[in-house]
């Protein structure tokens, strides 16, 4: 059987125009594969990501929706703000439906019934979905490295059915399902699932890394690596959602630099070439986890020692990317220097910047 | 959603069932516009930088650092020449009021703007042919007296509105101060010979050597010309009022100076010069007095320190490098000598009110002080010479009497630059002299239209408050510095002092500017709506818009912009009673000017008519 060359969309990467101290975004793509007219919450972060997402990858794509916000509160009537090929899938089988997606397109340019360049095929799951309910079939789909980008568009909760607590919940997070009271004060006593540091070593073959809506044109280039790359790809991307996070919706960029300059949120590629992890992005300063939590209600709760508990947590986070810590960050590990997110002025007066 | 108590227009009235119309990319998905959601518009406004608002013509700074930034140089030199007809004599010579009012001084160092804008000005003056042309004749003839920057900047705008303008100049040479003042490793003479040149070349006739007063009298001015600007500056030095002051070998500042710009000095210094006085051309003088031969330079002041010197630092600075000594608290009580000064008689002194320009009490009781020099130059301000104006046009100060247009009374006579504005207030340089002359020239020519004048009334909102912008975005980099002749050997000659910047320095230091306020089409808001319904035809300031029927007044573009260019403004008012929700529906164009003015007159508005 003769074989057929693959046609391949190969997206050039965005560089940066900032030469020095200006702020200039380069060029983008001018197609608007997500439209406005959907249901979401005002500011809410998934969709930031979805904006951003969809422009990097273009018009030649094919979305897949499990369950979660961006389905539910996106596609109405039968009318959904994609302008794209879409299809929702169940909250369970998110990786099983872009595997067939993706294989059914391999098979039809096989036979010669799809002619021109291979769809970007993405999947935007849930961390309910990508962490919880549908991780099987993810890893499934990463497995038999189907070619197709796998985004988990992280808002550290079970958003759409009212804020359940999921195994991507920060410690220290109020869900519904982890109320502060006198017995758990701190609401959440688990730590958050290493999701995309599993799913790299897991299926080491993949293109994965983590990104946030705080660095749009990182985030547009991690798309257009991972759909670039031949095989399956995924991505963990950090989206503040307002409803849940209970912050100030203007905040919502915001939240996605303070969480990787806290180093609650580390930005890392994994190679699958070299089998090895990338560790280089910076971001412009590293800060205490208190600047970051003090934006945001669902840690309203928490006492000094859980801070502590938290910064100790970002710091062996820097440590693991090997980053020095500064002084500064070792001292709001002790409790004795921290005061309670209930006083909330004195929380103000917590170092801005180090 | 609800729409109860909303009301939609006829083409969004879309029945709910049935139909599911796809969504489109001009469109979007029109089933839902959730611009009803929204209690918080967001709005394109631009706000005026601290930079143009400080500078004495109000430069489009930001404007053009933005455009330096593109590397589109020719753009920006002919928007600099919009209200600075040489901006390579400010690029040289300005006391930069920009620079100190500039933003980006209150997080790093200032954008060096004065060294950008000579870099523009050089640029122009390489080109064969100024991008200004002269506006079509209207057949009224005008004379501008005084060809200093008052008097050029008056008529080079004359002549773009197509007014034929005749200068009348006392001085062998044109340029004023420019010329006889401001010493020539400051700005060379070829520089200045350049820009009268272009200002020849817009068809404005100069005539030196002519005298109002004494070649030209006052009627004759009123007889000949439809119209007139006077700017003639201050011509006069000032006294110390010492005893003595008559002998040979003392100087005055101004004269000194002139005399070296014009080519006619027979100025011989001795070794030992004093130079009293405190302020900017003292500066020159002692400056000037090095390379005139004088070994050792002093100045006296009355000031207490250097910080009270009505000086620019920079410029105190180098005259400091180059080797001139600081004598403070002190004032010249006599000149003494026998015939020709040989020493100085100092009392301590100091400025009896709360401004260096107050009376100055001199403790006599001290002992005199005896300061021996060989030549002595006074620099302590400059008066005006208006023999030749009737009475009802001056003022008890001695300049000219105008209304807030710059008007004499209800005549066709004009006054601007240092003239008028000596002991207003209003510090007296190169720079507010051309904005006084652009400001006049334009007040004339609505008064030979037939136009009232009127005064500025829109409040404009300079931005200041850097929380109004997003600061993230700007990472701290240190300003480039221009280079310096080294002080030995610059002390001895007439080159230039301070260095051009290079292409590459001059891009460097346009890409420092915040562009306070004012959209420079970085993308960010576009990029960041989370709906997206910020959409725009083409990349660039007043192309943005803001879909509002989909808006829902999350604000994160606001916080994002990081000019500070946008803003919100709240969508219910519920002061009139009315809830103003339906404006969700009225998708505007977008285009900053017209958004702005929609809700500008939002509140003049009849409820019914919203
Ligand atoms: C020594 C010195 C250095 C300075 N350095 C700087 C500097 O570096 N930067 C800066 O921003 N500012 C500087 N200034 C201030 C600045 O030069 C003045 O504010 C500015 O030149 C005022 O412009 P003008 O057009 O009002 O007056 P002028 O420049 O004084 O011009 C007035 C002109 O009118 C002519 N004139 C006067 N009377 C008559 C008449 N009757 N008939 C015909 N012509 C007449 C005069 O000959 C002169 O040419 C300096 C001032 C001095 C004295
Ligand atoms: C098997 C199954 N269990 C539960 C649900 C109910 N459900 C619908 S949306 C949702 C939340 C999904 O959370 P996540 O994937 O994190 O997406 P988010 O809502 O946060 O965007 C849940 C639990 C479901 N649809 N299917
Ligand atoms: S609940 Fe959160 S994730 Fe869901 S639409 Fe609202 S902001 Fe977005
Ligand atoms: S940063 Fe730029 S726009 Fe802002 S004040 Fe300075 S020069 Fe002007
Ligand atoms: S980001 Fe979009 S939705 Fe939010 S206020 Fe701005 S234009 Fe409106
Ligand atoms: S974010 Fe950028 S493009 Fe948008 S208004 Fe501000 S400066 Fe202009
Ligand atoms: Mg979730």
């Amino acid at each position: 059987m003769a074989t057929i060359e693959v046609q391949r969309q190969l997206l050039p990467i965005l560089d940066s125009p900032n030469q020095g101290a200006r702020f200039y975004n380069p060029e983008l793509p001018s197609s608007e594969p997500f439209v406005p007219g959907h249901r979401t919450c005002a500011g809410c972060g998934p969709s930031i990501q979805y904006r951003m997402t969809s422009k990097a990858a273009g018009d030649n794509t094919i979305l897949v929706g499990p369950t979660g916000c961006m389905y539910v509160a996106n596609s109405s009537y039968l009318c959904t703000p994609y302008n794209v090929p879409w299809a929702h899938t169940q909250i369970g089988s998110a990786g099983s439906f872009t595997a067939g997606v993706a294989a059914a397109y391999e098979a039809m340019i096989r036979k010669g019934k799809w002619k021109g360049a291979f769809p970007n095929i993405i999947c935007e799951a849930g961390d309910g979905s990508a962490s919880d309910i549908g991780l099987a079939s993810i890893s499934g789909a990463l497995y038999r490295n189907h070619d197709c980008l796998i985004i988990c568009y992280d808002n550290e909760q079970y958003a759409n059915t009212g804020i359940q607590a999921s195994s991507r919940t920060p410690y220290g997070g109020m869900t519904t399902f982890s109320p502060p009271g006198p017995e758990v004060p701190e609401g959440k006593k688990l730590f958050p699932k290493d999701l995309a540091r599993m799913m790299a070593a897991g299926h080491p073959h993949c293109y994965v890394a983590t990104a946030s809506v705080g660095y749009p044109i990182d985030l547009m280039n991690k798309v257009r690596k991972g759909l670039n790359h031949k095989g399956a790809a995924y991505l963990m991307v950090y989206t503040p959602c307002q409803k849940g996070f209970v912050y100030e919706t203007p905040r919502s960029i915001d939240l996605g630099r303070l969480v990787v300059e806290c180093g609650l949120y580390p930005m890392w590629e994994w190679n699958p070439e070299k089998r090895a992890f990338d560790y280089s992005f910076r971001p412009a300063s590293m800060r205490p986890v208190s600047e970051y939590l003090k934006l945001q209600g669902r840690f309203g709760h928490l006492h000094a020692e859980h801070i502590a508990t938290l910064q100790k947590f970002a710091n062996e986070q820097w440590r693991m990317m090997g980053v020095a810590l500064p002084e500064a960050l070792i001292h709001a590990t002790d409790a004795k220097n921290l005061v309670n997110m209930a006083a909330a002025a004195e929380a103000e007066a917590v170092a801005q910047t180090l | 959603m609800s729409t109860k108590g909303t009301r939609i227009p006829e083409r969004l009235q879309i029945p709910f069932a049935g139909i599911t119309p796809a969504p489109s990319q001009e469109k979007g998905q029109d089933l839902f516009p959730t611009g009803n959601w929204r209690s918080i518009r967001p709005v394109y406004r631009d706000k005026l930088p601290p930079c143009n608002n400080a500078c004495g013509t109000n430069e489009k700074i930001q404007g053009y650092l933005d455009l330096v930034k593109r590397g589109k140089y020719l753009d920006a030199y002919a928007l600099i020449k919009e209200d600075m007809p040489f901006p390579s004599v400010t690029g040289r010579v300005c006391y930069h009021p920009c620079e100190q009012a500039c933003n980006r001084g209150k997080y790093d160092e200032a954008i060096s703007i004065r060294a950008v804008e000579r870099f523009l000005g050089d640029l122009g003056q390489a080109l064969t042919h100024d991008v200004v042309k002269a506006g079509k004749s209207n057949g009224k003839k005008v004379a501008v007296v005084g060809s200093g920057p008052a008097g050029h900047s008056a008529a080079y705008q004359l002549a773009r509105l197509g007014y034929t303008v005749t200068i009348l100049e006392k001085s062998p040479k044109a340029g004023g101060l420019n010329r006889g003042g401001i010493p020539d490793w400051v700005l060379p003479q070829n520089v200045l010979d350049r820009e009268i040149e272009r200002l020849e070349q817009l068809g404005v006739t100069i005539k030196t050597n002519v005298e109002v007063g004494k070649d030209v009298t006052w009627d004759d001015l009123k007889k000949n010309y439809d119209a007139c600007v006077l700017a003639v500056g201050l011509t006069e030095p000032n006294s110390v009022r010492a005893e003595g002051e008559n002998k040979d070998g003392v100087l005055y500042g101004l004269p000194f100076l002139r005399d070296i710009g014009m080519g006619t000095s027979k100025v011989k210094l001795g070794a030992r010069v004093a130079v009293i006085g405190g302020g900017n051309t003292a500066i020159d003088c002692a400056r000037e007095a090095l390379r005139q031969g004088a070994v050792e330079v002093t100045m006296i002041t009355v000031e207490a320190n250097p910080q009270e010197m009505p000086a620019v630092p920079e410029d105190l600075h180098d005259m400091r490098e180059e080797g001139v000594d600081l004598m403070h608290g002190r004032a010249v009580t006599a000149v003494l000598g026998n015939g020709k000064v040989e020493a100085l008689q100092l009392h301590p002194a100091r400025f009896s009110g709360a401004i260096n320009a107050s009376p100055i009490t001199v403790d006599r009781d001290a002992a005199a002080q005896r300061f021996a020099v060989d030549n002595v130059i006074i620099a302590v301000g400059q008066r005006a010479s208006l023999k030749w104006l009737p009475d009802e046009f001056k003022t008890e100060r001695g300049t000219i009497k105008i209304d807030r247009f710059g008007r004499l009374g209800d005549t066709n006579i004009f006054a601007a630059g240092d003239i008028v504005q000596l002991g207003s207030g209003q510090p007296l340089m190169v720079v507010n002299a051309v904005g006084d002359g652009k400001r006049v020239a334009f007040n004339l020519d609505k008064v030979m239209r037939g136009e009232a004048l009127q005064p500025r009334t829109i409040a404009v909102d300079v931005i200041f408050d850097l929380n109004r912008m997003n600061m993230t975005y700007f990472p701290h980099f240190p300003r480039v510095q221009q280079e310096l002749l080294p002080p030995a050997s610059r002390k001895k000659t007439q080159d230039e002092v301070i260095q051009a910047f290079t292409e590459e320095a001059a891009v460097e230091e346009a890409n420092r500017c915040f562009s306070c306020g004012t959209c420079n089409a970085c993308d960010n808001c576009y990029l960041v709506c989370p709906e997206p319904c910020i959409a725009r035809s083409e990349r660039s300031n007043g192309m943005y818009k803001i879909l509002v029927d989909y808006c829902k007044g999350c604000r994160v573009c606001i916080e994002e912009c990081p000019t500070g260019c946008l803003e919100g403004v709240p969508e219910l008012d519920f002061d009139t009673g009315v809830v103003r929700m339906d404006t969700a529906f009225a998708i505007s164009p977008g285009l900053h000017g017209r958004q702005a003015e929609e809700l500008r007159n939002l509140g003049d508005r009849a409820a019914k008519n919203i």
